[in-house]
């Protein structure tokens, strides 16, 4: 009863200053739903050589730089990078390695979850996130001889061609 | 001949087993548990469930798993390891009731976790905001933004610096106590802090 009673009291002292802040609040929340290309990761460590291509342009990877869906990830002889994707994936890349990211839906709401890629060369450190958790045959890894199907996990592969 | 044989005893000794093409090796997750991978290739499928439990992928013969020891993956894969960025960490603070202000107890944990989010250095994180089912709907969706938003001033002021900072409310729906309707429960009234 007490509990009910402190409740309301609460509630209607904080409602009138909550209210002015929401107003405050709408326009950012639509500019947040306006944005079309949204990052599905960052680059988050960087050794030596690495870069990164999206839609044609080529640069060099840094911290904090955008990864974006069909990102082509590569490391030249003395490089590595890593990057964590929005469903908290891991990944990180050893030198002379080329990886793309060839699908990606994080939507748990709406029940789009997809993560695939494709390593062409090198070595890649690998740990699932909440996409492998919710959906675990949507995580795919291919490589040029074969697919690894990710069961929520942390592997290593190797890719020599 | 004998140089093909030595350099086959060589690795055989130093890397317990040399695996000359394409091959994943299944690790122990950082939550202590080990998962598992599927290798679908040309001679079948092969799963691993075992740490350390390694296999070719589209190997000349029938797929056979084999042991890979630490020397070996240090010689393969210490670069991509060390490359490996912080690994995701989440934080819960909880709220007084109807309030966009910390419990006692959430006011004393915050500046521990706003050190171990600055600790990480620049991050991605996203601050969402919880409510238990006390109020209705509509106005539990705005209340847990305001929650999520005070949270995200207090990361401002302190002035840590993130790479991207995403504000948004899940209202009652999204509760970690699961509570029916009209029920007030502290543990649902919460912003989960989750930084990557």
């Amino acid at each position: 009863m007490m509990t009910c009673d402190s409740s309301r009291a609460m509630t209607s002292r904080i409602r009138p200053l909550l209210i002015v802040g929401l107003l405050a609040l709408a326009p950012l929340a639509q500019a947040q739903a306006q944005t079309l290309v949204e990052p599905v990761g960052y680059i988050m460590k960087v050794q030596g050589e690495a870069t990164v291509t999206s839609r044609d342009q080529t640069i060099d990877a840094s911290i904090g730089q955008a990864v974006i869906l069909g990102a082509v990830l590569r490391t030249g002889a003395d490089g590595a990078m890593g990057v964590t994707l929005s469903d908290n994936t891991v990944m990180s890349f050893g030198p002379n390695s080329e990886f793309t990211l060839d699908e990606y839906a994080f939507e748990p709401a709406r029940e789009e979850l997809r993560l695939s890629g494709h390593i062409s060369r090198g070595t890649l450190n690998f740990i699932s996130g909440v996409i492998a958790k919710l959906k675990p045959e949507a995580v795919e890894l291919k490589t040029p001889t074969g697919t690894i199907g990710v069961r929520g996990t942390h592997f290593l592969v190797k890719v020599v061609q | 001949m004998l140089l093909r044989y030595s350099v086959a005893l060589l690795c055989l000794v130093l890397l317990s087993g040399c695996v000359t093409g394409n091959y994943v090796v299944l690790l122990e997750s950082p939550d202590g548990t080990t998962g598992a991978v599927v290798i679908d290739d040309a001679k079948g499928q092969t799963r691993l469930d075992q740490a350390h439990q390694g296999v070719t992928i589209g190997g000349a013969s029938a797929a056979r798993p084999f042991n890979v020891g630490q020397l070996r993956i240090a010689h393969d894969f210490s670069a991509a390891l060390a490359a490996q960025p912080a690994l995701p960490q989440r934080f819960q603070l909880y709220f007084k009731i109807g309030s966009a202000e910390l419990t006692e107890e959430s006011e004393r944990a915050v500046e521990q976790v706003f050190e171990a989010i600055r600790l990480r250095g620049p991050s991605a994180v996203s601050v969402i905001g919880h409510t238990d089912t006390l109020s209705g709907p509509y106005w539990n969706e705005q209340l847990g933004l305001i929650r999520a938003q005070a949270v995200a001033d207090m990361l401002r002021n302190r002035a840590i610096e993130v790479i991207d900072l995403r504000v948004s409310s899940h209202g009652e729906r999204n509760l970690l106590i699961d509570t029916p309707d009209g029920v007030s429960e502290p543990r649902n009234r919460r912003v989960e802090i989750s930084v990557r």
